[in-house]
């Protein structure tokens, strides 16, 4: 086990600190609602302290802590399998400044996001947002590089297939396929997305279930 | 606060997003305009101030370990 020195504390704490922002928005691609991800994030960090000591100084500290925040959102979902939260369409879907098309615009992206995948929102995220390398997001969500960029790959064509209304048979899995099929795509999934069976189909079909092993 | 040095400029509204023109070239503006859309809707939310209780718990754990 690594031996920790003063300054490697000193270090490792500024690096959670630093690190903060960039968890809040991982944590709400895997949680997809606002008080949950704080939540998450506050739990990650708990954990991430208590566990310093494990943490090698030198390495790749955004990996470490992200797994640590994964691991964290999977536990808490086989604790909670029936969520009972509400999906968050992001603030800056509400931005003052933008035209009353773009809000909108902004709102179908943040609903089409929310219902990728977790798997595949996690890699977006991590790839578009946090400027993170796939080896990166490999090391961090534990899987191949491979891996990696097929989620981030499939999350970008699925979005391109719902949001401009065509499909995308070369981009998308058998599994998913069937998925627009119950939802007839994804544009039309989206301007029905308030009838109530049409949203918990999508989110109990596409959602964190392809994090738990 | 803008994560990705790959887009360093604030995006810009993102306007509709373009039907397909087929192959890389349609894609590649749909990613781009992807990437301005979801830092829009995401960049508030890494540049909100960190909440109290939680910078009290960092630093009371940096203070308990630096002693």
């Amino acid at each position: 086990m690594p031996n920790q020195t003063t300054s490697d504390a000193k270090a490792f704490h500024d690096q959670v600190i630093a690190l903060l922002p960039r968890l809040r928005v991982q944590a709400l691609a895997l949680t997809r609602n606002r008080a949950a991800a704080d939540d998450l994030v506050q739990d990650a960090v708990a954990n991430a302290l208590a566990a310093q000591n494990s943490f090698t100084p030198g390495t790749n500290f955004a990996a470490w802590m992200h797994r640590i925040l994964r691991n964290r959102f999977i536990s808490t979902l086989r604790k909670q399998r029936e969520t009972t939260d509400i999906e968050d369409v992001p603030a800056g879907a509400f931005a003052v400044g933008a035209t009353h098309e773009d809000r909108l615009i902004l709102k179908e992206l943040g609903q089409a996001v929310n219902r990728l995948p977790a798997d595949q929102r996690e890699a977006l995220f991590m790839v578009v947002l946090q400027g993170m390398s796939y080896e990166d997001v490999a090391e961090a969500t534990g899987c191949a590089v491979g891996t990696a960029k097929s989620r981030v790959f499939r999350a970008r064509r699925q979005l391109q297939t719902w949001l401009t209304g065509e499909e995308s048979s070369e981009a998308t899995t058998p599994e998913q396929r069937a998925g627009q099929g119950r939802g007839q795509g994804a544009r039309g999934a989206l301007r029905n997305s308030a009838k109530p069976e049409g949203r918990g189909t999508l989110r109990s079909g596409v959602g964190e279930h392809h994090l738990l092993p | 606060m803008d994560m990705d040095s790959s887009d360093s400029s604030k995006p810009a509204p993102p306007g509709k997003p373009q039907k397909r023109k087929g192959g890389r070239a349609g894609e590649d503006a749909f990613d781009l305009w992807l990437q301005r859309g979801l830092h829009q809707l995401y960049d508030n939310v890494a540049a909100e101030p960190i909440p109290p209780e939680l910078m009290r718990l960092i630093e009371e754990d940096r203070t308990r370990r630096g002693k």
